[in-house]
């Protein structure tokens, strides 16, 4: 087929109509949006191709439908993975497959077959074309009208200190003003919280996540938490950019991720824990642990626990006693491009950690080192009880 | 309708659509609309289709003949061919296809057997041989055999698409797909092959290149001077056939053995083969010629000038529509005389009658 320009974006907008719709029902029945913004990212990319590159092929045989399409695939997944788009990889490659078919088998037979003039027209579809990019048009604003109505609403919380505990139990996004405190802790206690820019002074824990999905904690500042400071429990959570104060308590956890292994991924990003007897700790987890500082703990200071499969990147370790980072009990670990500095021995809890090891795998526990800088530590990297550290040559399992 | 081969019929097919056979007239001499083709492709043994796919009489370009081939082949692989562009039916298949089509479609109830002498416009639509009709698509098809001027009367002389045998020595006229048809032919039956030709053959694989077969390539056609858009249709049907190796080997292993030569003139063959394909222009079609002369219609070199949708403007407006089909109509559509072309004229016809409230 040559197709005109106008044929190209008709039959593509005509196309991904039909599988806009499958994107909006997966959409619904998922409770997720990621097929739908697949849907528009596949659209979008095949346009932009279309515009600035088929456009230029004088003639396109049928054949060339699959190079053609696994280049858009290619484009579509840097733009996935580029713009940290949550969709899973398995159902994405499935939908776009879809996509493609579809896009095939109406360009080479349904549309010739609906419009008489189909392929001497070069694939333009007449009033129909514009009329599938309006209806492209009012699916997508009907989905943002809705992404907008179902925007939990923000809950302001003022300047000055505030009695808690503070337990929220609707879809919100607490929003702290500068100078925002909660004295006595927070418990979230429904899905899809966001707590954002408060500071959290005592409590038992200082915010406790126990069995609710998508909570995001960001910019949180934790201080004087009699347990730990962030405790989350069978569930999925994100917490950015936070501060956890846990100096002088010797029992406590900075942030404590544990038991939610079926929950999806967690991440720790950019945070800051000062002292606890653990600095971030994870139990039967997967989370990943970026871009932290952890100094002055107790007896570990970044510990991957108890059948978890962690990977802790790019994080500064400092001063802690007993062990830096530590990959225990059957869990699986990637260490890469952390940098712990001055670990202390604990001569009080005895064995390997009275030699203040920088990286320890114990009880057939499997670590992956990958440009790590460790320096100024009591002990060097260790193994006890049938565990493995491995010096990978590229990252990632 | 006047006329009653293939591109009548493809245009019939597609009126189809729209309307039942009583409300359509076939003016023709021949009820089988594959009637001339079929004699001409005997003639020069045409054994596959140049066209590909959708070289066929239907309304829409899916489902194709590979589709068709596919499943009386019982086999896939005339879709893959299809794909790549290198399916090419059998003038078998190609003949069988037209006759079931012919079969399910009314033609036999709409064909009138008769030869129309001329159609004139007259207030509220065109009088076919007296008949008034309001729409008429001409698809009279090619005037004749083409014969250079020189071999006419030479005893010697034959045209590529009229029955012949093959002599000991052969001179092959022409540099089309006919001509390197009859290259072959004449050296697979053993004789010693003379190519007589003015200019070196253009190799595609389609009679014009696949962007004037859509408005990607028409387009700025349609927009070129008239002059220049005389020219562009001379160039773009000139003689060609397809490049491959099905072509150049038998070739090259005669020019080695010395019995395949390129000649500027004809020599002593024992015989002349004439692969110079059909009389061209509208002057040659008396039905044509008139039509012009009376209603002094607009005309350019040899063509007679039409709108893009294939309809002569002068005598087309909202209640009647006068289009040409087939070769005549290659100023809109260069490939007129190709199934793609009757198809286009058809399409743009049926738009014209449908648009029309009067009809």
């Amino acid at each position: 087929m040559s197709y005109t320009l106008r044929g190209r974006i008709d039959s593509r907008l005509a196309a991904l109509l039909p599988l806009l719709v499958v994107c909006l029902a997966v959409g619904g029945a998922v409770h997720q949006w990621w097929p739908v913004e697949l849907c528009v990212l596949m659209g979008a990319t095949g346009v932009a191709l279309d515009l600035e590159l088929w456009r230029r092929l004088p003639y396109q045989p049928a054949w060339a439908a699959l190079p053609l399409g696994l280049v858009e695939l290619g484009a579509v997944m840097a733009v996935v993975y580029g713009f940290g788009l949550h969709a899973p990889l398995g159902p994405a490659l499935a939908l776009f497959g879809a996509g493609w078919l579809l896009a095939l088998l109406l360009g080479q037979a349904g549309f010739p077959l609906l419009r008489l003039g189909y392929a001497e027209d070069g694939g333009e579809l007449g009033r129909a074309g514009p009329a599938a990019g309006a209806a492209i048009v009012l699916a997508l604003a009907g989905s943002a009208a809705t992404y907008a109505v179902r925007l939990p609403p923000v809950v302001h919380l003022s300047a000055g200190v505030h009695r808690g505990p503070l337990v929220i139990r609707q879809r919100e996004i607490l929003q702290g003003s500068p100078g925002a405190i909660v004295r006595g802790g927070i418990v979230v206690a429904h899905d899809d919280v966001q707590i954002r820019d408060v500071t959290v002074v005592g409590g038992t824990n200082g915010i406790t996540v126990d069995g609710y999905r998508n909570t995001v904690l960001d910019g949180v500042t934790v201080e004087g938490a009699k347990l730990d400071g962030i405790h989350v429990r069978l569930a999925g959570v994100v917490i950015r950019n936070c501060t956890v104060d846990m100096l002088g308590n010797r029992l406590g956890q900075g942030i404590d991720i544990s038991f939610n292994m079926d929950k999806g991924m967690s991440i720790v990003e950019g945070c800051t824990v000062v002292g606890g007897q653990q600095g971030i700790t994870t139990h039967s987890s997967g989370t990943e642990i970026m871009g932290n500082t952890v100094s002055r703990t107790a007896e570990q200071a970044i510990d991957i626990e108890e059948m978890s499969m962690g990977m802790a990147s790019h994080n500064t370790v400092r001063d802690a006693r007993g062990i830096g980072l530590y990959c225990n009990d059957r869990s699986t670990c990637m260490f890469d491009h952390n940098t712990v500095v001055g670990t202390q021995p604990d001569r009080a809890a005895g064995g390997r950690a009275a030699q203040g090891l920088a990286v320890l795998a114990s009880f057939e526990s499997e670590a992956d080192l990958w440009r790590n800088r460790l320096s100024g530590n009591a002990g060097g990297v260790g193994t006890v009880t049938d565990s493995e550290l491995r010096w990978t040559p590229t990252p990632g399992w | 309708m006047v006329g009653s081969g293939l591109a009548g019929f493809t245009a019939y097919r597609t009126l189809r659509r729209a309307l039942p056979p009583d409300e359509i007239a076939v003016f023709g001499t021949d009820a089988d609309p594959a009637a001339a083709w079929r004699g001409r492709a005997a003639a020069i043994r045409q054994r596959a289709m140049r066209s590909e796919s959708n070289g066929h009489t239907g309304p829409t370009t899916f489902p194709g003949l590979a589709f068709r081939a596919a499943r009386h082949r019982r086999s896939p692989r005339p879709l893959l061919e299809t794909a790549a562009d290198r399916f090419h039916p059998t003038v078998e298949e190609f003949l069988a296809h037209v006759e079931e089509a012919r079969e399910r479609s009314g033609w036999d109830t709409s064909l009138v057997p008769r030869r129309v002498e001329r159609v004139r416009a007259m207030d509220g639509g065109f009088a076919v041989d007296g008949e008034l009709f309001r729409h008429v698509l001409i698809a009279t098809g090619h005037a004749g055999l083409n014969m250079p001027e020189e071999l006419r009367g030479d005893p010697r002389a034959v045209h590529a698409y009229e029955p012949h045998e093959y002599a000991s020595t052969v001179t092959v006229v022409g540099a089309g797909l006919a001509a390197a048809t009859e290259w072959l032919n004449a050296l697979a039956a053993g004789a010693e092959v003379v190519s007589v030709r003015r200019r070196e053959p253009v190799r595609r694989p389609l009679t014009v290149p696949r962007p004037m077969l859509t408005k990607r390539g028409l387009a700025s056609f349609h927009r070129l001077p008239a002059e220049e858009r005389a020219e562009r249709i001379r160039r773009l049907v000139a003689p060609s056939y397809p490049p491959g190796r099905a072509w150049d080997e038998p070739l090259a292993r005669a020019a080695a053995e010395g019995r395949f030569r390129v000649e500027q003139s004809v020599n002593g063959s024992e015989q002349v083969i004439c692969a110079t394909g059909f009389l061209r222009g509208f002057r040659h079609d008396p039905l044509l010629a008139r039509l012009v002369a009376e209603h002094e219609l607009e005309t350019v070199d040899r063509f007679v000038v039409l709108a893009p949708d294939s309809t002569v403007p002068a005598l087309s407006d909202g209640t009647r529509t006068l289009a040409l089909a087939g070769a005549p109509a290659a100023w809109a559509f260069p490939s007129a005389d190709s199934l793609s072309g009757a198809r286009y004229a058809a399409h743009h016809f049926l738009r014209r009658v449908r648009a029309c409230r009067t009809r």
